[in-house]
């Protein structure tokens, strides 16, 4: 394959009107992902029109609503760090380790090291993207539900390193997750499942009304019985940037963590809220020898961040190279270009290399710029913490109902929100950590809809989920990624009684 | 058994039988899930039968393991998050009726007021953050608000 495309794209991308238009796209799109109530597809849906009616010519459109994508990307994980509010559906495991190193005042470090994650994920990614994106087109398609399936059942695999010292504690929080998915239209029969007749109830819950309820609402309440216990102080705020070492230390998880969030990416209907918590867990799986994710760990911090960026970019292989969309966002992407006549497929690279190049070109040029914006803004962003309790937790409550209220326009919603507010307090309060909920929710409506449909697909054979390589493949990984870490505990403790001297 | 020991244990104790007692509420329920017609033999109520059944059995693991639990707030702190829920809710119900600002005025107040403002600052955060938020939310990204008498 020519890479012709990709030194056209690089003379669109670098033309000062498109490099100003890249630049206004970052910068619009890292404001848009920090705020809970926007979210990158409404950002693009409210800039699709005001760039096609302006007249400006596709590539231009195609890098600006592509660099407002991964700004918002960027954008999510200030919220999540500073206010446990996450931005977006893929910051909200950026909160996990980002949140408790706010609290003990290296926000500043935090927003840096998720910065240069975001970069590292995202520029490795737009690599893979140039090279593979042809190539790797066939894994969207060989994903039928039975392969979906069985990633979901190796997504759960990986969550055995979220099981701490209480493991019952864990498996219900991931219960009650998936629990909460069954809520709302049964795609598949029709049905009406737990909506009480509550016409609001019928979409389900949305992800974003669990995880501000989750994190926020309960955070709130958690503060206020510190204010009314006198031991809420104001949070202090170091000026630290990372040093040189950490940056190097959050390489490999960040490597790591692109390849999952990347090749989930591509896989269509997963998306960076899967990415980000697969890659969470897997890398806690990996690198938590010490118990120190959760607590603040940048390891945990930098491979949910490079996922969430990774899988941002994996989006886009799909629909360029088959017209599938990715992500949501991708799918309003996708009505972009067929606003303009342009027609997806393989094809694309070599009829519009200038649009395909110039988006390509403008993914490498964005991230150094999204990169260059975002650290000397860090200092910025973390004294927002500095603000007393009393104008900032009235700021975080209002974001909460903003966030709800703009997106769905539904009183009931945000009643929701604060129900689970509640659940999620009491929950904190009896030794519940709020990430197996969480990735309960996002893993168990693809499981379902995936594991039904292949029984469908099958009349009801079990031998569907086992019948292709890939699902083997994966089959194995599921079973290793459990199996592996107990072998290697025991191979540890083996070795360790046979060094013990006898008493 | 320490008394704290002790009263963690019944607190774990009680928040699995409400747990098990949920999983029987959610396990009858999905149960009399009503459809007319299923593509996969599963049908809709499968699912829901299956976590029933898991959670169930985690509540009663739960209930013989009731692990440890943190402090609960006294009356003070009881009182203070009941009335942030309660003003929280009353002004999320009356933003359509009275609007946005006003709304937001008072429970940025009353929040305020909570986290140790006095009266005037309160009322000035309350106010400043109620026109700000509308402010971008509203005229500056577009969003639909819920409008009062006054417009806003």
């Amino acid at each position: 394959m020519s890479f012709d495309f990709l030194w056209q794209g690089m003379g669109v991308a670098l033309l000062p009107q498109n490099l100003l238009i890249g630049l206004i796209g970052c910068f619009l799109g890292t404001i848009i992902g920090c705020l809970p109530a926007i979210g990158p597809i409404n950002g693009i849906a409210l800039l699709l029109p005001i760039a096609y009616t302006s007249g400006l010519p596709p590539e231009s459109a195609l890098i600006l609503l592509a660099a407002v994508y991964y700004g918002a990307e960027y954008g999510g994980r200030i919220s999540s760090i500073l206010l446990n509010v996450p931005g977006d559906a893929g910051a909200v495991m950026t909160a996990v380790d980002g949140y408790p190193m706010a609290r003990r005042g290296e926000a500043a470090k935090a927003l840096a090291i998720s910065g240069i994650s975001s970069f590292y994920g995202g520029m490795i990614a737009v690599v893979a993207m140039t090279f593979l994106a042809v190539p790797l087109s066939w894994l969207a398609i060989k994903f039928g539900p039975a392969e979906y399936f069985v990633l979901m059942v190796f997504a759960f695999a990986t969550l055995g390193s979220m099981v701490g010292h209480e493991p019952v504690k864990t498996l219900l929080g991931c219960v009650l997750g998936l629990m909460l998915t069954t809520i709302g239209l049964d795609a598949t029969s029709g049905a009406y499942r737990f909506t009480f007749d509550q016409p609001e109830l019928h979409d389900g819950i949305e992800f974003i009304i669990l995880v501000i309820g989750l994190f926020s609402i309960s955070e709130v309440l958690l503060m206020l019985e510190s204010q009314v216990k006198g031991t809420l102080k104001p949070l202090a705020v170091t000026g630290s940037y990372p040093s040189w070492a950490e940056i190097r230390y959050i390489w490999w998880p960040s490597v790591r963590a692109t390849v999952i969030g990347f090749v989930i990416g591509v896989l269509p209907g997963t998306g960076a809220s899967v990415a980000s918590a697969v890659s969470y867990t897997t890398e806690k799986r990996i690198s938590d020898k010490d118990g120190t994710f959760g607590k603040g760990d940048i390891r945990g911090l930098a491979a949910p961040e490079a996922a969430n960026n990774a899988a941002a970019t994996g989006a886009f292989v799909p629909m360029l190279t088959l017209g599938v969309p990715g992500s949501g966002t991708t799918a309003v992407m996708l009505g972009a270009l067929m606003l303009y006549n342009i027609q997806p497929g393989p094809q694309l690279f070599v009829e519009q290399p200038k649009l395909v190049g110039g988006l390509i070109a403008s993914m490498y040029i964005g991230n150094i710029l999204l990169l260059i914006m975002n650290l000397p803004m860090v200092k910025l962003f973390a004294r927002m913490l500095l603000m007393p309790n009393w104008i900032l937790i009235p700021g975080i409550t209002a974001l909460s109902i903003l966030g709800v209220y703009t997106a769905y326009s539904s009183v009931m919603s945000v009643l929701i929100m604060f129900g689970i507010g509640i659940v999620g307090y009491l929950l904190r309060k009896l030794g519940f950590d709020m990430a197996p909920i969480v990735l309960g929710f996002v893993l168990g409506k693809v499981m379902e809809v995936n594991f039904r449909n292949a029984l469908a697909l099958s009349g009801g054979e079990f031998g569907i989920f086992f019948s292709s390589t890939l699902s083997i493949i994966l089959w194995i990984m599921a079973i290793a990624i459990v199996l592996v870490p107990i072998w290697l505990r025991r191979r540890q403790a083996a070795r360790n009684r046979a060094g013990q001297p006898a008493a | 058994m320490s008394d704290l020991a002790q009263r963690q244990r019944r607190i774990g104790r009680i928040a699995a039988g409400v747990l098990m007692a949920f999983a029987v509420f959610y396990g009858t329920f999905g149960l009399m899930i009503e459809y007319s017609f299923s593509s996969d033999p599963i049908g809709p109520r499968g699912f829901p039968a299956g976590l029933a059944v898991a959670l169930f059995g985690l509540g009663a693991w739960y209930w013989l393991v009731p692990g440890s639990t943190e402090e609960w707030p006294g009356q003070e702190g009881r009182i203070a998050a009941l009335t942030f829920l309660v003003v929280s809710a009353a002004c999320v119900l009356a933003m359509d009726w009275i609007g946005f600002v006003p709304a937001m005025l008072v429970l940025m107040t009353v929040i305020a007021r909570l986290f140790g403002a006095n009266w005037t600052l309160a009322l000035v955060n309350g106010a400043g953050q109620a026109l700000l938020w509308w402010l971008m939310f509203g005229p500056l990204l577009g969003g639909t608000l819920p409008k009062g008498p006054l417009g806003f």
